[in-house]
């Protein structure tokens, strides 16, 4: 309980910065290495590390190194997340769509 | 794949997409202002829950924001408008609060197909892995590697 009290305040003190949020976006898109990321979002290979080590540590990150590159990619917790969330989206899609047919019912006789 | 829910036939073209089509019994001038007029919005998007429109800009580059009041708490939706083509076509990007920076391109087309009927065809794409797979299997990456292998070893030099 107190290690997922952790890991859950280490995602969301991972996803409150902007810039993080960006780079979980751009993962999210294919991986990247660490200067490609410090490129991307005009910062310093010091800076960009530290964001991709609060990200790593939250599991949303995963890190490697091939020869003298680190690349990132998403973490198991992010690839966890975004299944769920994709299913939670066709379910809403389903029922807004569901809402839209009953509020054309509804409103038929406005149709001039 | 296909799922046939009440009243969509819902597709998954990829693993990354989604394509729900439905029929509905009204004009695709009715089924347009439902989707681009706010007052309507409002009345069905929520799901029966209260919905706020704090913004709805219905043009190339407008922003959108609507916030859902659910029983289970408070959810922010919004995103850019990528392409408005009255009576046919909306193309806008589409953010959860809670999945912060994972971001859907939607499209919802429409269709007339007689008799006061409305063929509504919503495509979703995700950003996901498999995108990323895609472009590591088209060779761009190599190359994109190959610069930033180059730029590494610059950076390197010159530290």
């Amino acid at each position: 309980m107190v290690q997922y009290q952790r890991n859950l305040d280490a995602t969301f003190a991972a996803v409150a910065d902007s810039t993080r949020r960006g780079i979980l976006e751009r993962l999210g898109r294919r991986e990247a290495s660490i200067t490609e990321l410090a490129q991307t979002f005009e910062m310093t290979l010091t800076g960009m590390k530290k964001h991709v080590r609060l990200l790593e540590d939250a599991g949303l990150v995963r890190t490697a190194k091939i020869g003298r590159v680190r690349m990132c990619r998403l973490g198991p917790r992010r690839l966890a997340d975004e299944a769920a969330w994709i299913g939670k989206y066709q379910k809403m899609l389903d029922a807004r769509l569901d809402s839209l047919g009953e509020f054309l019912e509804r409103t038929k006789g406005d149709d001039r | 794949m296909t799922t046939t829910s009440a009243r969509s036939k819902i597709t998954k073209p990829s693993d990354r997409q989604i394509r729900v089509e439905r029929v509905f019994d009204a004009s695709v001038d009715r089924v347009w202002r439902a989707f681009t007029d706010p007052k309507l919005v409002a009345e069905w998007w929520g799901r029966g829950n209260t919905l706020v429109i704090e913004r709805m800009e219905v043009e190339r580059g407008g922003h959108w924001r609507y916030v859902e009041h659910a029983p289970d708490g408070t959810h922010g939706f919004e995103g850019r408008y990528r392409e408005v083509t009255p009576q046919e076509r909306i193309v806008r990007t589409f953010e959860w609060d809670g999945m912060p920076g994972y971001v859907i391109v939607e499209s919802t087309e429409l269709e007339d197909i007689g008799n006061g009927r409305t063929r509504v065809v919503t495509t979703s794409l995700f950003h996901t892995t498999e995108e990323r797979d895609g472009m590591l299997n088209s060779g761009m990456e190599g190359g994109l590697n190959q610069s930033y292998e180059a730029l590494d070893r610059l950076l390197a030099k010159t530290r």
